[in-house]
């Protein structure tokens, strides 16, 4: 299949280039005033919009394995207890929720 | 020479979220069987494009039979976020040479960029091979992952049914934790939360177009107000 290849090759091809542009883009922002202050907050606000997707992305059930997340995440501030805590809570909601 | 070693660090500290994402090459190897690649091309993909959720959703594009054209757009408006990804550490491939430049790009990933911050933010030393490190050990897992996934296609249950598939989110929300400063990143936060819902909820706005409005409103917000 010449097709699939393709579509392996562009796709390849192209996130490199949108790392790359990152980068290259990065580096002409002024180190400081405006323009690095908001570059400074991007990661945060990143990190944050990526849970804000997948949480709404859902229904009730990760709404509530979220807060139990971020409740641990508060307590804890360690990634595997996290991880473990909402993976138990998601799988717990499900199960009554059936 | 401390570029070994960060690196085994960064390797050594990524595993938990690497077990997450060996859960999805699995999964995503019976996606890949289904859209009609072979062991081969699954694991050249996973090595060269080497972004998972381009990478399923370029393949669930050939399996609704939309096209080898319709699957790339999808998988690279996806991975449009990894283009504030790498600005936002700039100074970590800052006076580097071009081949550690365009290593360090390729092996940058949402779980290595984040671990790395939240590191950083607890006072602890993580640059440049700490971030090669944990991404050559993704790098690694994925490809395995996902060849032996499309092997094995028919033996692979659905990350969904073990809660797997909120394991990143988990991961992310520790990670944000972690990267809170204090108040003045309330604002910031909140309005890339708001413009997400709002982007999602009243716009109807696809999920990584979504991700991107809130990431540069909540980065914008902040670059505009003056508070430090």
């Amino acid at each position: 299949m010449t097709d699939t290849w393709l579509v392996i090759v562009a796709l390849a091809a192209g996130t490199f280039a949108i790392r790359l542009s990152g980068i290259l883009i990065g580096q002409q922002i002024p180190k400081d005033g405006a323009w690095a202050r908001g570059l400074r907050a991007l990661p945060g606000c990143l990190i944050v919009s990526l849970v804000a997707v997948s949480v709404l992305s859902g229904g009730v059930r990760e709404w509530g394995a979220g807060l139990v997340a971020v409740a641990v995440a508060i307590v804890s501030r360690n990634v595997p207890v996290t991880m473990a805590a909402g993976i138990a809570a998601i799988w717990l909601l499900r199960q009554v929720g059936n | 020479m401390t570029a070994p070693r960060d690196a085994w660090t960064g390797a050594r500290e990524i595993v938990p979220l690497a077990l997450g994402v060996a859960i999805y090459g699995l999964a995503f190897g019976l996606l890949a069987a289904q859209a009609g690649f072979g062991g081969l091309q699954v694991g050249v993909m996973g090595g060269i494009v080497f972004a998972g959720g381009s990478q399923i959703i370029a393949s669930q594009q050939l399996v609704a039979g939309a096209g080898a054209v319709a699957a790339v757009v999808a998988g690279l408006a996806l991975n449009l976020r990894l283009l504030l990804v790498t600005a936002s550490i700039r100074e970590v491939y800052a006076g580097r040479p071009w081949w550690q430049i365009a290593l360090g790009a390729h092996m940058t990933t949402d779980e290595n960029w984040a671990l790395m911050l939240a590191q950083r933010a607890k006072g602890r030393h993580a640059g440049y091979w700490y971030l090669v490190g944990g991404g050559l050990c993704l790098l690694l897992v994925w490809c395995l992952a996902t060849v032996t996934g499309v092997l094995f296609a028919r033996a692979i249950p659905e990350p969904k049914a073990l809660g797997m598939d909120f394991a990143f989110t988990a991961a992310f929300i520790a990670i944000a934790r972690s990267l809170w400063k204090g108040r003045r990143d309330k604002l910031p936060w909140l309005t890339a939360v708001a413009v997400v819902a709002a982007a999602i909820k009243l716009g109807g706005v696809a999920p990584s177009w979504a991700l991107i409005l809130g990431g540069v409103a909540g980065a914008g917000l902040a670059g505009v107000v003056h508070d430090d």
